[in-house]
This record gives C-alpha cells, sequence and structure tokens, in this order.
C-alpha cells in the first residue's frame, strides 16, 4: 500500500532540490506604477530568541535574519548585517508559521442545490461545455482561477497561529486541484505560493444535479469508472473526442491526491480505491481513527485530521440522558485521545481547522497533549508534515535558509496553557496578534475614587485584562477593562448609596506599579482615581475540562464501537454439544440425544458419547441444535442499498459494508449467521450484493464470505418503473420497457466482449494504430451474469415478469440463480423449476402494494411443491431476527413438514447462495455456523442460547446479561464524569438521539436528501 | 384439514370452486344450540379447562364446563373437537381495517382525514366491510377489531366491529365509543448526512400543536355548558362524550415525557377514560401509570429496540413488565395488512415472561376490558357472546394455529377466502387432479 508514496517521496526530493537553487524572482515587475519607485528593504533580524526552526531542533538564545519575505538565516552567533532592523526576542520564542493543508479559504461557497427522489430524473450532466459525463467529475477546475484573498477569513486563521493553507473547492467527487497560498495581506499574485498544488476528492457530489451517483457505493464506482476512461482516454493517439475533464484529471495524477472523508469507514474506502489504482491518498479523516486503528495502520495513509472534540451532554434528567447512546457518551471522551492514539500507531498525520470552531483550537490541541499527544508530534502535524504532504517543505514548515519568512513569536513554549502568540509573520511582514510590549499590569489593587477604597483584581494577559472589584468572599462586580500601551480605560457600576450610584467610567495611565487617572461618575462628577498595587494574585483555580486532576483514565475502545461490542474480540475454540437433538438438513434428519463436536472452526464430528480433552463441553439436553439462520435478503450492515442509474450494475455493496450496526448483535440474537447484502430496487439492474458472516467485530473486510460466488440485485415492477413519482421520466416507465432494459443490457455487453476479442488478437504493430476498446464496469458485470460468474437475485412480484426476465436469461444462455420476493411465485413455479431458478420469498407479507395484491401465504408451500428451491427471507431487521418464525408459518399455510420449513432459512438459501458445500447443514468438515435453541427452532417460544459462526460465540444468552450491565455501568461512569464536567463549568449540549436507517429495498439516501419507499 | 379439502373437492367438483370460495358470505344467525366437547378450552380470562365441553344458543354461551360436570346437554348439536382448542376470538384494537387496502395507493386510503383536529370524522362510515384483509384476520382467529382513523392531533372518532358483516351497519359492535388523540412528538427526527444517522431536536411546533389542543377542549367543555347557544359546532359535538365519560380517550404517546404530560393534559382537561396507546416507554414509567390508573395499548411487539443500547429483547418483554405491575395491558398491531399475525404477538410475550394464558389475556379479555366490552366478549364465560373459535393446536404459535371453526355471536363464519382459493387453485396445477 505503500509502495506508490515511495515513489511520490523521490520526485518530491527532485523537486526540492531543483526549488532550492532557483534564483530569486524578482517582485511584480509586470505592474504599472501609480507613484515614485519607492522599493525599500525588508530586512530584520531577531536575536535573542528560542527558535524553534522545527519539530527537531530548538536553537537557545538563537538568531534569525529575514529579507524580502525571505529567511535569510537562522543561527546562534550570526553576524547581523548592515541595514537590518534589530528586534530584541529576549524570553520569547520564535516558531515556524503553522501550515493548514486542508482549508477552502478565498474561494467562493459551494451551494449545494436541493435534491429529491420523487420528481423528474436528471440522467445528463449540466455542465456546460466539453467536459466529463459526470456532473461530479470537476477535475478541469482549478482553484488558482478563482483565489480571492479575503482579509477577514485570514484574520482567524492568522490569530490561531497559520502562515499558509492549501485552499479546494470543496465540490464534487473529482474536484480539481488546489492552490497554496499565505495568509498575508497582498495581491494574490504574492500570496499565492503555488497555483496547482495537489488533486482533490471525495465522496460527495457537491453541487452536482445529476441522480447518478447519490450513494456511498456509486461515488466508488464512479470514481473507479473514471480512472478507467482516463487511462483509456491517455492511451488513445488520437482523441475520438474532447473531454477536458479527463484531460486534467490526466494532468492531476502528478500532484499529491488528496481525499476528503467523513469517517473511519470512508477512509478505509478512499484508501481501497487508491490501492486498486496505485495511488496513496492522502486522506481527510475525521477524527474517530481511534475506533479502528488496527485498519487504519494497514492502510499507510498519511491523514490530515482535525481537533474536533465533541462537548459533554447535560445528563441532569436520566429520561432526556436515555436519548443518548453509549456510543455517543464514550465518544466524547475517547475523541480527545485520537490524535495520541495516530502518534502512538505511527501514523503520519496533519492538523486541520477545516469545519472546525477556531475558538476552541488551542484548547483543543492542549487537551490532545493532555491525552497523549506529544508536543513535538503535534507542532510536526501543524508544520512540517502538512508542508511535506503537499510539497511545499522547501517553502514552508520550519525555519530554514532560503524559506518563506513565515513565522509566529510568543511569549512561551507555544503549547503551554500560558503562551500567548504576539505576532504573525508571513512571507516577511508582521501581523500583530497580541500587542507584543503590553504591560503586565495583573494583580491586587486597592481602588480609591470619591473618598472610597474597593479591592479590586486583575487578572488575564497582558493587553488583555480581565478585572473585578471584590466586595466579599462570594460578591464581586466585574470591571470592564482596556489596556492599549500605557492608556487604561476601566468601567464598571457600583451600587453603593453612599457613591453616586450608575455606570462610573474612569480613564487612566499606568504609573510605575499602580494606575492613577480621572474619570465620571454616574451623576456626571469628574473625580480622580487611583489603583495602588498591592501584590499577586494567587494562582487560578482550574476548572471543568482544565483541571489538572482530571481523570484521564477513559473507557476502552469497543469493536464494534457500539454498545453491545466487545473490548476483546471472541476467539475460535473447540465446543462439544452433549446430547442435543441435532436439525442436520442432510439424510439423517433431526437426530436425537446427539453430540457435535466443534473444532477449529469447522464441525468434527457428529455422534454419540463423543469426548474431546480440550474441547469446552456445553450440555444440550433437551436443546435443539441447527445450522445458522441465512438470510437471503438483506440490508442490514451497509452504508447505502440504492443507487439510481437504472443499470447500476458497476456499484457493489462490498465496497459499503459497515459492521458497525447494531443489528447483527440483535440478529445474531435471532440465530442468524450470515447473510446476502443486496443492493435495493430502485433499478431495473442493481448493484452487486456482499456476502457476509455475522462476524460481529470484524472489520469491513473481516465479514465478507471468502471465496463466495458474486451476486447481483435485479428488480422488477413498481419499484423500476418509478409507479409512485407522478413527474418520472426516467425510461423504463412500463414492464414492457423493463425487458428491453436487460435485452440492451445483454446485448451491449456481448457487442463490448466482442471489440475486446477483436482487439486482443492484434498484434503489438496493429494495436498500436487501432482504437483500444475502452472498459466498461456495467459490461463487465453484464457480461460475468452471462458467462455465469456472477449470479442473480431478481426482486419481482407479479407472474408477467418473473416469466419475461426466465425468457431473457434463456435467450442470453444463462440462467435466473434467485427470484426474491416472488410474491406471486405460485403462479409460475412450474416454470421456474424448468429454468432452475429458486424463490426467496416473505412467509406473509402482502397488500403493502398494487402488484402484491395476490400474494399468498401458501407461496412457499406452493413453489416447493412445483420443486422450486424455496427460502424464506427478511428485508427488514426486525423480522430477520424472527425468521424461524417465519418458515415455521409454512406449516400452518399449506402443512409443510417442519423440516422443510427448517431447511427454508437454512439449507436452502445456503443452496440458492452456493454456500452450501460449506454451511447450511450440520455435517462434519461444514463451518461451524450453528444455533442452540431452548426449544424446538420453529416454535415461536424458541430462543437462541448461543450463536456460533466459525466456531466463535458470538451470542451467547449468559455473556448477553453480562453486556446489558455492562452498558449500565458504563454509562453510569461516563454520566458521572460528564456531571463532573458541566458541575467544573465545561460548556454542555442537550441530548439528542441518534439513530440508523432501517434499510429495506426502496430506500435511497442522497446526499442530502432520504425518499423511504416501501419494499 | 387436507381430508376435508378433499372430500370437499370431491362433493363440488372443480369448475366452480374458486369462485364459490373467493366469496365471503356472512353468515346467519344461529339456529341450533351447540356444544363443543373434548377440547381445551383457553377461557381468556387466565384460567384453563382440559376436556371442556362449550355450549351456546342463539349467540350467547350458554355452558362452559369441565367433561363429566352435570349440565343439560338436551338440545344441542354436539361437534367432537377432542384434542382441539377453543379460544375466545381475538380482538384487535387501534387498527385502519377496513379504511385502507393497499398501502400504496392512495384511492384505496381512508383513513387519514386532512386538518389536523378531526374529533367529528367517524371511522366507522368508511369501514369497508369487503375489505380483503378481513377474512385474512379471521383466519387466525380475530373476530373482533376496533377501527381507528390515523393522522392530524385527534385524528377522529373509533368503533368495534365484528368481522362478519354485510355492511358497516351490520358490523357494528360499539360504535362511536371513543376519540384517538396523537399526542405531538416532543423532538422531531432529521437525517444528518454527516454521520448518516437519524438525529432528533426539539419540535418547533411542539407548543403551538399543545395550544391547539388545549383550545379544542377547554371549547368543548364551554360548548357542553352551553356558551354556543342553539350554533352547532360538529368537532365540539363530538368531543363532548370525553367530558361526560361516555367516550374514552386513546392517547398516542411513546416517550416517557409525553405519555405524561399527555395524560395529565386529558385529566386536567376533565376527561374521564384515559387509554395510552403505543407506550414505547411506558415501562419506564409504570409508577405514574398505576398511580393514574391508565391502561396500555402496546403498539408493536415485534419491532427493534428503540435504542441500541437496549436490551436486544425490550419490546418481546414489555407487556410483562407493565403486566408485573398490575398495569392493565393490551396488544395492537402496527401495519394492518401483517395484522394477521396478533396472535404471535402474544405468543412472543408468552416467551417472553407471561407464561400463555397470561399472554393470551393481551388479546382477548384485557383488550375487552380495556375497551370497555367485557360484558359481552373477550373471555369464554356463560351469558356471553358466542364469539370464539376451535384450532387444531396452540393458536398463539403459528405451526399450530390452525382453525377448524369460528363463530361470531354463534354464527358459524366462512374462513376460507381468497387466499386459500388461489392456494387450492394452484395446487390442483402442480398436483395434477
Amino acid at each position: 500500500m505503500n509502495r506508490n508514496y515511495c515513489v511520490m517521496k523521490s520526485a518530491l526530493l527532485l523537486f526540492l532540490l531543483v526549488g532550492v537553487f532557483c534564483p530569486e524572482l524578482p517582485a511584480q515587475e509586470t505592474f504599472p506604477r501609480n507613484d515614485v519607485k519607492d522599493q525599500r528593504r525588508r530586512a530584520f533580524a531577531f536575536l535573542n530568541a528560542t527558535i524553534v526552526t522545527d519539530d527537531q531542533q530548538t536553537i537557545e538564545n538563537g538568531v534569525m535574519i529575514i529579507k524580502d519575505g525571505k529567511i535569510m538565516d537562522v543561527g546562534t552567533s550570526l553576524n547581523v548585517p548592515d541595514g537590518y532592523s534589530v528586534v530584541d526576542l529576549e524570553g520569547k520564542f520564535i516558531y515556524p508559521g503553522l501550515v493548514d493543508i486542508y482549508s477552502s479559504y478565498g474561494l467562493p461557497e459551494v451551494k449545494t442545490p436541493k435534491r429529491q427522489w420523487g420528481g423528474p430524473e436528471q440522467i445528463q450532466s449540466k455542465t456546460k461545455g466539453a467536459y466529463n459525463a459526470n456532473q461530479a467529475i470537476k477535475s478541469e477546475y482549478a482553484a488558482s482561477e478563482e483565489f480571492t484573498a479575503h482579509d477577514k477569513a485570514a484574520k482567524k486563521l492568522r490569530n490561531l497561529g497559520f502562515g499558509s493553507v492549501l485552499s479546494f473547492r470543496p465540490d464534487g467527487v473529482a474536484r480539481g486541484t488546489s492552490v497554496f497560498v499565505t495568509l498575508g495581506q497582498d495581491s494574490e499574485n504574492k500570496l499565492m505560493l503555488n497555483p496547482v498544488v495537489a488533486a482533490h476528492y471525495s465522496f460527495n457530489k457537491g453541487s452536482s444535479t445529476q441522480d447518478y451517483p447519490v450513494s456511498a457505493m456509486g461515488y466508488i464506482a464512479l470514481l473507479r469508472q473514471t480512472y478507467l476512461d482516463a487511462g483509456w482516454y491517455k492511451s488513445l493517439t488520437v482523441k475520438p473526442f474532447i473531454d477536458q475533464s479527463l484531460i486534467a484529471w490526466n494532468q492531476n495524477q502528478q500532484l499529491p491526491q488528496i481525499f476528503e472523508t467523513t469517517s473511519w469507514l470512508g477512509l478505509l474506502r478512499a484508501d481501497k480505491v487508491g490501492d486498486e489504482f496505485g495511488h496513496q491518498y492522502i486522506i481527510k479523516g475525521n477524527g474517530d481513527e481511534y475506533r479502528r486503528m488496527k485498519e487504519i495502520t494497514a492502510t499507510g495513509a498519511p491523514l490530515i485530521i482535525p481537533l474536533n472534540f465533541p462537548e459533554a451532554f447535560d445528563v441532569d434528567d436520566p429520561l432526556d440522558a436515555r436519548k443518548l447512546s453509549l456510543e455517543q457518551m464514550l465518544h466524547w471522551e475517547l475523541a480527545p485521545t485520537n490524535p495520541g492514539v495516530l502518534e502512538k500507531n505511527g501514523i503520519t498525520f496533519a492538523i486541520t481547522t477545516y469545519k472546525t470552531e477556531g475558538g476552541r483550537f488551542w484548547k483543543n490541541l492542549r487537551k490532545a497533549i493532555k491525552h497523549g499527544l506529544s508536543e513535538e508530534s503535534a507542532l510536526r502535524a501543524l508544520t512540517t508534515t502538512p508542508a511535506r504532504l503537499v510539497r511545499m517543505e522547501n517553502k514552508v514548515g520550519s525555519l530554514k535558509k532560503g524559506m518563506v519568512a513565515n513565522f509566529l513569536i510568543t511569549s512561551d513554549n507555544i503549547f503551554s496553557e500560558e503562551a500567548i502568540i504576539y505576532e504573525n509573520w508571513i512571507q516577511g511582514k508582521k501581523y500583530i496578534v497580541n500587542p507584543i510590549d503590553q504591560p503586565e499590569i495583573a494583580g491586587k489593587y486597592t481602588l480609591s475614587f470619591a473618598g472610597n477604597d474597593y479591592n479590586l483584581e486583575i487578572s488575564g494577559k497582558p493587553g488583555k485584562p480581565e478585572a473585578k472589584i471584590v466586595l466579599n468572599d462570594t460578591t464581586s462586580i466585574k470591571v470592564n477593562a482596556k489596556v492599549r500601551g500605557e492608556l487604561v480605560t476601566l468601567n464598571f457600576d457600583v451600587e453603593d448609596e453612599e457613591v453616586s450610584a450608575g455606570d462610573i467610567r474612569f480613564s487612566g495611565w499606568i504609573a510605575d506599579n499602580n494606575i492613577k487617572g480621572s474619570g465620571q461618575l454616574g451623576d456626571g462628577e469628574w473625580v480622580n482615581w487611583s489603583a495602588i498595587y498591592q501584590g499577586k494574585l494567587p494562582p487560578k483555580e482550574k476548572k471543568g475540562e482544565d483541571r489538572e486532576e482530571d481523570n484521564l483514565q477513559t473507557g476502552k475502545v469497543l469493536f464494534p464501537f457500539l454498545g453491545y461490542g466487545n473490548a476483546e474480540l471472541p476467539r475460535q475454540k473447540s465446543v462439544l454439544f452433549k446430547n442435543a437433538t441435532v436439525w442436520t438438513n442432510e439424510a439423517e434428519g433431526i437426530m436425537q440425544n446427539t453430540d457435535v463436536l466443534v473444532k477449529n472452526g469447522k464441525i468434527a464430528k457428529i455422534g454419540s458419547n463423543l469426548t474431546d480433552r480440550e474441547a469446552e463441553t456445553i450440555d444440550a439436553s433437551g436443546k435443539h441444535l441447527t445450522s445458522g439462520i441465512i438470510d437471503e435478503h438483506s440490508h442490514i450492515a451497509a452504508s447505502s442499498i440504492n443507487d439510481v442509474a437504472t443499470n447500476s450494475g458497476m456499484v457493489r455493496i462490498g465496497d459499503v459494508i459497515n459492521p458497525d450496526d447494531i443489528n447483527i448483535y440483535r440478529q445474531l440474537a435471532g440465530g442468524v449467521t450470515a447473510a446476502q447484502i443486496l443492493h435495493g430496487s430502485a433499478n431495473p439492474i442493481g448493484g452487486q450484493s456482499a456476502l457476509i458472516k455475522f462476524r460481529w467485530g470484524a472489520g469491513p473486510e473481516g465479514m465478507k464470505i471468502e471465496g463466495a460466488d458474486g451476486y447481483i440485485k435485479f428488480a422488477l415492477g413498481e419499484n423500476v418503473k418509478r409507479s409512485r413519482s407522478r413527474s418520472s421520466t426516467r425510461f423504463p416507465q412500463t414492464r414492457m420497457g423493463v425487458e428491453q432494459v436487460y435485452m440492451d443490457a445483454f446485448s451491449n455487453a456481448l457487442e463490448y466482449e466482442k471489440e475486446w476479442q477483436a482487439y486482443n488478437k492484434l498484434n503489438a504493430r496493429q494495436k498500436a494504430t487501432a482504437i483500444k476498446p475502452r472498459r466498461d464496469l456495467v459490461h463487465e458485470a453484464m457480461l460475468e451474469i452471462i458467462r455465469s460468474e456472477r449470479f442473480i437475485s431478481c426482486h419481482s412480484y407479479v407472474q408477467s415478469e418473473i416469466n419475461m426476465l426466465m425468457h431473457v436469461a434463456e435467450h442470453f444462455g444463462f440462467k435466473v440463480n434467485t427470484f426474491t420476493h416472488i410474491l406471486e411465485g405460485y403462479k409460475v413455479a412450474d416454470k421456474m423449476a424448468a429454468h432452475g431458478a429458486g424463490g426467496s420469498t416473505f412467509a406473509d407479507w402482502w397488500a403493502y402494494k398494487w402488484e402484491v395484491r395476490y400474494a399468498i401465504p401458501y407461496n412457499p408451500q406452493l413453489m416447493q411443491m412445483a420443486g422450486v428451491t424455496v427460502a424464506v427471507n427478511s428485508d427488514d431487521p426486525e423480522m430477520a431476527r424472527r425468521l424461524n418464525q417465519e418458515a415455521a408459518k409454512s406449516v400452518k399455510y399449506g402443512g409443510m413438514s417442519e423440516e422443510d420449513a427448517w431447511k427454508m432459512v437454512s439449507l436452502n438459501p445456503a443452496k440458492l447462495l452456493h454456500l452450501d458445500d460449506r454451511t447450511g447443514s450440520v455435517k462434519a468438515g461444514k463451518d461451524a455456523d450453528l444455533v442452540l435453541w431452548n426449544d424446538n427452532p420453529l416454535s415461536i417460544y424458541a430462543k437462541a442460547e448461543k450463536t456460533m459462526v466459525d466456531g466463535v460465540i458470538y451470542y451467547d444468552m449468559d455473556e448477553d446479561r453480562k453486556k446489558r450491565k455492562a452498558i449500565r455501568e458504563e454509562r453510569a461512569r461516563l454520566t458521572a464524569r460528564m456531571k463532573a464536567a458541566k458541575k467544573g463549568g465545561d460548556p454542555t449540549r442537550k441530548p439528542f438521539e441518534t439513530s440508523t436507517i432501517g434499510f429495506h429495498c426502496d430506500v435511497i439516501v442522497g446526499d442530502n436528501f432520504l425518499y423511504l419507499g416501501e419494499n | 384439514m387436507k381430508i376435508h379439502i378433499l372430500l370437499f373437492c370431491l362433493l363440488t367438483g372443480f369448475v366452480n370452486r374458486v369462485n364459490a370460495q373467493t366469496m365471503v358470505t356472512p353468515a346467519g344467525p344461529q339456529e341450533t344450540p351447540l356444544l363443543l366437547t373434548g377440547a381445551t378450552a383457553h377461557l381468556g380470562n387466565g384460567q384453563i379447562i382440559e376436556n371442556a365441553i362449550i355450549g351456546f344458543d342463539k349467540g350467547k354461551l350458554t355452558i362452559v364446563a369441565k367433561s363429566g360436570e352435570a349440565v343439560n346437554k338436551s338440545g344441542y348439536e354436539i361437534v367432537d373437537v377432542t384434542g382441539k382448542h377453543i379460544y375466545p376470538g381475538f380482538i384487535l384494537p387501534a387498527t385502519d381495517l377496513g379504511l385502507a387496502e393497499v398501502s400504496s395507493v392512495r384511492a384505496t386510503l381512508d383513513n387519514d382525514e386532512t386538518g389536523l383536529v378531526n374529533p367529528n370524522v367517524r371511522s366507522i362510515i368508511a369501514y369497508n366491510t369487503d375489505s380483503e384483509l378481513i377474512p385474512t384476520l379471521r383466519f387466525n382467529g380475530i373476530l373482533i377489531a376496533q377501527i381507528r382513523a390515523f393522522g392530524g392531533l385527534i385524528s377522529g372518532t373509533s368503533s368495534i366491529v365484528q368481522l362478519d358483516a354485510w355492511n358497516w351497519e351490520d358490523a357494528i359492535f360499539q360504535a362511536d365509543e371513543g376519540i384517538y388523540m396523537n399526542w405531538p412528538n416532543r423532538e422531531t427526527r432529521q437525517f444528518d448526512f454527516s454521520t448518516f444517522t437519524f438525529k432528533t431536536s426539539p419540535n418547533e411546533r411542539y407548543d403551538q400543536y399543545i395550544a391547539e389542543l388545549t383550545e379544542i377542549f377547554a371549547e368543548s367543555r364551554n360548548y357542553r355548558k352551553g356558551d354556543y347557544g342553539n350554533k352547532v359546532n360538529l368537532k365540539l359535538e363530538a368531543m363532548k362524550g370525553l367530558l361526560e365519560g361516555g367516550k374514552k380517550l386513546y392517547i398516542n404517546a411513546n416517550d416517557a415525557k409525553s405519555i405524561i404530560e399527555s395524560i395529565k393534559f386529558a385529566k386536567n382537561m376533565g376527561v374521564e377514560k384515559v387509554v395510552l396507546v403505543g407506550a414505547g416507554e411506558a415501562y419506564m414509567i409504570k409508577e405514574f401509570l398505576k398511580a393514574e390508573d391508565i391502561p396500555v395499548i402496546l403498539g408493536n411487539v415485534h419491532s427493534l429496540p428503540r435504542k441500541p443500547d437496549d436490551d436486544v429483547d425490550l419490546p418481546y418483554r414489555m407487556a410483562y413488565l407493565l403486566h408485573r405491575e398490575g398495569i392493565l395491558t393490551g396488544l395492537a398491531y402496527r401495519g394492518t395488512q401483517n395484522s394477521r399475525n396478533l396472535p404471535f404477538f402474544a405468543g412472543t410475550a408468552a416467551s417472553y415472561g407471561l407464561g400463555r394464558e397470561e399472554a393470551l389475556k393481551l388479546i382477548t379479555s384485557n383488550t375487552a376490558k380495556i375497551l370497555g366490552i367485557d360484558d359481552r366478549v373477550g373471555s369464554l364465560e356463560v351469558g356471553k357472546d358466542a364469539t370464539l373459535f376451535v384450532s387444531e393446536g396452540d393458536a398463539l404459535d403459528m405451526r399450530s394455529n390452525q382453525l377448524i371453526h369460528a363463530f361470531i355471536n354463534g354464527r358459524k363464519i366462512q374462513l376460507d377466502a381468497t387466499q386459500q382459493a388461489l392456494y387450492q387453485k394452484y395446487k390442483s396445477k402442480y398436483q395434477g387432479d
């Protein structure tokens, strides 16, 4: 994963060498003048400072000389040449100006259009001109063309200590290039240090109004296709058409590639795309990386991370606090550990202020340091690392000869609580953050006026005094105090009858240790006043999150990061089930008083009186042991379900598996061990499925079933013809059109195959002049289907459409593997059996839409009677945890045998998913995917006591009780901490509830819209 | 049952069978006194009689006894149901059965009137006795239902029906017995695209909605006092029954604070009979419900826990948690199309703490008490309606919920309908005739 990054590094080194020897360029001689020539030398020498040149080197009593915006030299005993203004910085510190490589400073705001799924579709891009077919591919955009300095925004960043930033426009999946600028006040020509610094990408289409893509998996598919398109386009000597986006895309490949993500899951997904196309992205994360360090570390990606540490919640009201999940509470505690955890794991990272509250930047940085981030690492993440990542390390990020004179003058070690940033020098020009020579006036005073004495206390930093009049131990009056140079202004209100009450306004000057002046009382009378220094203030009591005694002990990271997650993942072990009633799903049928031995994740032996010395014995007398339930049709554990292109065969659910879905655990508790996670039904050809096992706590890749066959979702009927949208214009609108979509897709795929075959036959010389065919991910998916390398699970309801798809398949020489839903399957079950299609259906759902009017609960029994392999599936996160009961309904409706009914949720779905060679029955040699039930598994009274996947017990009723207790205790601990934080004066927020979407077939989530249809 | 069907096939021939079966014809009044013997009778009040004799005449139960007890059997036609199970007809409350046919087809929906405050709209008016959903419920033992509208703050006036009728007048079991109110959500849910989750935030219209509700209740009081003279206001007229105790107020509320607020509100407004519906977090405030003596109709047993940290089986155990505290609890079913599964809600509650006979009460006698119709239905007791059914086995378990006979007021109703006709049609296709 790192290889490409190394290549980038050596290119970078080359650039660096060239850069150093570049002669200094004259400044803007091309501009007309409206004055006499007035070129002044801006040359300064800073003496006696502690100079932190970078995170590696600190020079005590150092000298730094700068001229015309450049650092001339840094060292200890340097001679200051003539003509330099000398600045004595005795006791002060110099740091490199901070670098933020993630900002959109100086660029116009991106307007996101209001989107919905219900109106007329937009199939084509609306970008004007010769650009890419997808409106979200904006590689042609160059931030340098729009960058305009904006001093108000610059000042905010300058005041935090930043001197230069990378600026990009956050718009599109491919966002074009960014610019690198300083934060000074000057013409853009001077501020711009590099007009083309990096190329940017994201999983967000921004201002694009085009429908496709809407989902995380669609963004990935679009990126993959664009990489292929761009490579093809580049390879053509004669371009068949002009695509300025692809031209730019190809040019941009030489730059550092920066990818924005919004969670650790997105981070892993982006890295995977990069791996496929030989790029190591620099990835903008979201600060939750601590949750999955193993996977994050494995990416090898340099990161850009924000310091967005959430505020504590106000947990005073227990009913309101119930809205919070343990995840939210624990994140509050663990977010500040994230930078330290990244450091500990050796990850290269830069820190950004992007989309965070500027006012909390330093507070949060110090908090991160308190929670394990070293000061060196913090400085590195704000200077040399960001500079190096975008190849600007020869200009900014450290203090060396030849660098841009971007530096900070501070009162102290910049990371200490007391540190004040005095000046932020940018390109050799001074910007005052806090006046450097503000007199220190903190202390206790006796304030005297009109014959009265008061105790005045002035605290705060020089230049920023905070003052109050202390009346007694508990009451004081706030004094509004201002200091500018030698002049002092005080405003307050004394409600004291001896003095005339009301507004008192004093103006004065500093006189040695004391302050003196004149002023006006509330009634307008002029008085003289004085504040006589009495001594130092006692050290300030720290409060809230600043308190030293704050317990830095935090809760443990859970896998997955949910209340029911595990701090330690459960392990595979040898288990011997004794005396169970075993539903084998094999010729042996249901075996009484039988032992089953599990070893190395497999079913080792089935028999009676088995023994094994290592194995943990479980008494299963009176209990039923079955293979795990397999859900042929599920939409849990995925971040998105639908994309919206009519043929979405290129999108893959496998790209967006989300292992942190509580429904995985809930379904384990219902005896489910594996599922097909299907794309939704928004389109005749949906995306590719992922087959997963419920390995609770594994990462997204660890959930997938190794070596499983590829599947794809097709859909027919009301959803794909957009029946519930009155203004839909998307083809197809009828079942007639749906058939044509398939005929078209498969015909085109065969043509595509021929084109490639013809091309591949050419010899090298012929190839050189021939037009190479373009690789197309949709065609490739269709070809896989035709070649029976990918299998269809087709959402279907009425008999005509079922019949139709079988005809299409037969025309192209393949079989429809599974019809799912298939509520009118009973009407054409004989044809399905003859074709060889399976049926995966609902037990008794019906009447939720017109096309299910004639759905009957006898459907499974009738299909089975006709010889179809029948499964009962969920398409619903709640029903999935009771699939055994759904299967049992066929005993009621049609009198199916219990053994056959049970197979509909175990062996039959395994067959439909081509997994029956490894799971789906209790047979020696198969995977130990087992469930121990307290009763006949088809009974409504049955409960899963233990659910095992690959020999690992992921759900155990007794462990579950312990987890409930642990959740309660951990919540109580965090509640106490939040209460303490609030008591200490920390800001808090009102609790709010978060919940995930319960996905089913027809849910579409776009960038800013959510469409909840009906199955 | 198979033999029965085969016999039926032989007798009627195939040609007209499908059509004949599709039509569901309401049964005529009970003409012969019937005596069901030999079954296990689950009385619906927690009691069970093994080897029971259950007799009824002219639509009323006349004998509920154990075999061997001295009873007058003369004139009764004996139906031997040895080994079977007898249950009182199940009651489905809070449903839009007959008002909504196909949820995605607007033309088939009469369950949600426009406007916020509609106490005057009456569900019974739109109740369609020919709804194709009805036979599927009867097939599983549901013989009585309370029909309500949805939507708005006050959805409308509900009525209770029996499920074998020619038209809505004929179906009325108790007309206009209650008003359904939806307590406004204290919080609203928005989808947050940055975290890809729903987030709640305070409902900005909450106060406005409360003001709306306060006004309609206050004005109904004034109306009742006669402040409006001879001016007729249909909404206020409809509300009167709540204040006079003739009508029940069914409050739909889920989170704990909304439950407290809504019930306090109703009591302060002078409503005498209040029922809590939905009640997702009722288990958090059991003491309050006990103190206020509020019965509860739980919304959905087969649902996911509301919060990720909640006990995985919390919705399954909810009825038990309330029952344990002595709170009168019944079950409703969210999603009318699937509401034929109501018995299995009770089955789940049985397995999660309640036990079978206590769980049975959740869909029989408890619901009858909550709806105020326990003088006539909800349990097998002499003098009550002969609204009951015979099942092959345990009717709370899907494997054995197999109805053989069902009676409403002693009328033997038809169980098979379109779905069974389609089954027979295709079964014969695949089996060959």
